[in-house]
């Protein structure tokens, strides 16, 4: 399915990769694009309770833009809820997406907006047909994780680190299940 | 799958039938110069912005091509 790697990194201004995965679908691209246009609902990311598109546009170039809204509900453990000072446990992430259909690449980029005081979680995923076998596709994903202060942002840390990695392979699983689940009717 | 908005889903899954169809079977084949789904996307639009600010989700200062605002070429 693919490999996975952890390193550290410096944090700031510059893109570190603190984990990377490189996965393959034996699917070709636009097969994989367009599940990944339709990933949600799965039942591999149950967290993901709501999708929206905030903005979409065609550029100059022909790529498609979107922006997204994604809402999540992540069950946080209760002391978490008591200790933020919210029984919200709603989190927000924003997603924004480039579809080039002449150079065959999609890449997203998405960030939490909700919860940013304590952590950060940005990730880039990109799609693009496998060099030298084309009817199978390639994913890189990368996330980081910057984490604001320490006790409950270093345990969110914690949290979302042992998901990471797992998240990156449900992600998988949940293309290859849109991809065998899509019908002739595209909805 | 749900809207941020309740009342919106419904918008949601309409329009996202349409883009969905044009998106496998225009835009994918390089015939993406048309778009079929403008009046349903106003609509949910609307809905989707007035649930934003009623749930005071931190959304602002979008940066985005629609905005006027040119993307920066990617770097990959």
């Amino acid at each position: 399915m693919g490999r996975a790697q952890r390193r550290g990194g410096q944090r700031g201004a510059s893109w570190t990769p603190h984990f990377l995965h490189l996965l393959f679908h034996s699917h070709p691209w636009d097969t994989v694009i367009k599940a990944a246009m339709r990933k949600y609902p799965n039942p591999m990311n149950p967290s993901v309770v709501g999708v929206d598109v905030l903005e979409r546009a065609v550029d100059c170039r022909g790529r498609l833009h979107s922006l997204r809204l994604l809402s999540t509900e992540w069950g946080l453990p209760g002391l978490v809820t008591t200790i933020l000072g919210t029984s919200r446990t709603l989190t927000y992430i924003k997603e924004r997406s480039v579809v080039d259909p002449l150079e065959k690449k999609m890449e997203l980029c998405s960030t939490n907006i909700t919860l940013r005081n304590l952590v950060s979680v940005n990730e880039r995923l990109v799609y693009a047909p496998h060099p030298e076998h084309p009817e199978k596709t390639v994913l890189t994903q990368e996330a980081v994780i910057s984490v604001e202060g320490t006790g409950l942002g270093r345990y969110l840390e914690s949290l979302m680190a042992s998901t990471i990695s797992s998240n990156a392979r449900k992600g998988w699983a949940a293309i290859e299940w849109v991809i065998q689940h899509s019908d002739s009717t595209v909805s | 799958m749900n809207s941020v908005g309740e009342a919106c889903t419904d918008m949601k899954r309409e329009y996202d039938q349409c883009f969905n169809r044009w998106f496998a079977e225009k835009f994918l084949k390089g015939e993406g110069s048309g778009d079929p789904c403008t009046d349903l996307f106003k609509r949910y639009q609307q809905c989707v912005q007035k649930a934003i600010k009623e749930k005071e989700i931190p959304i602002e200062g979008l940066e985005f091509m629609g905005h006027g605002k040119e993307k920066p070429e990617n770097s990959s």
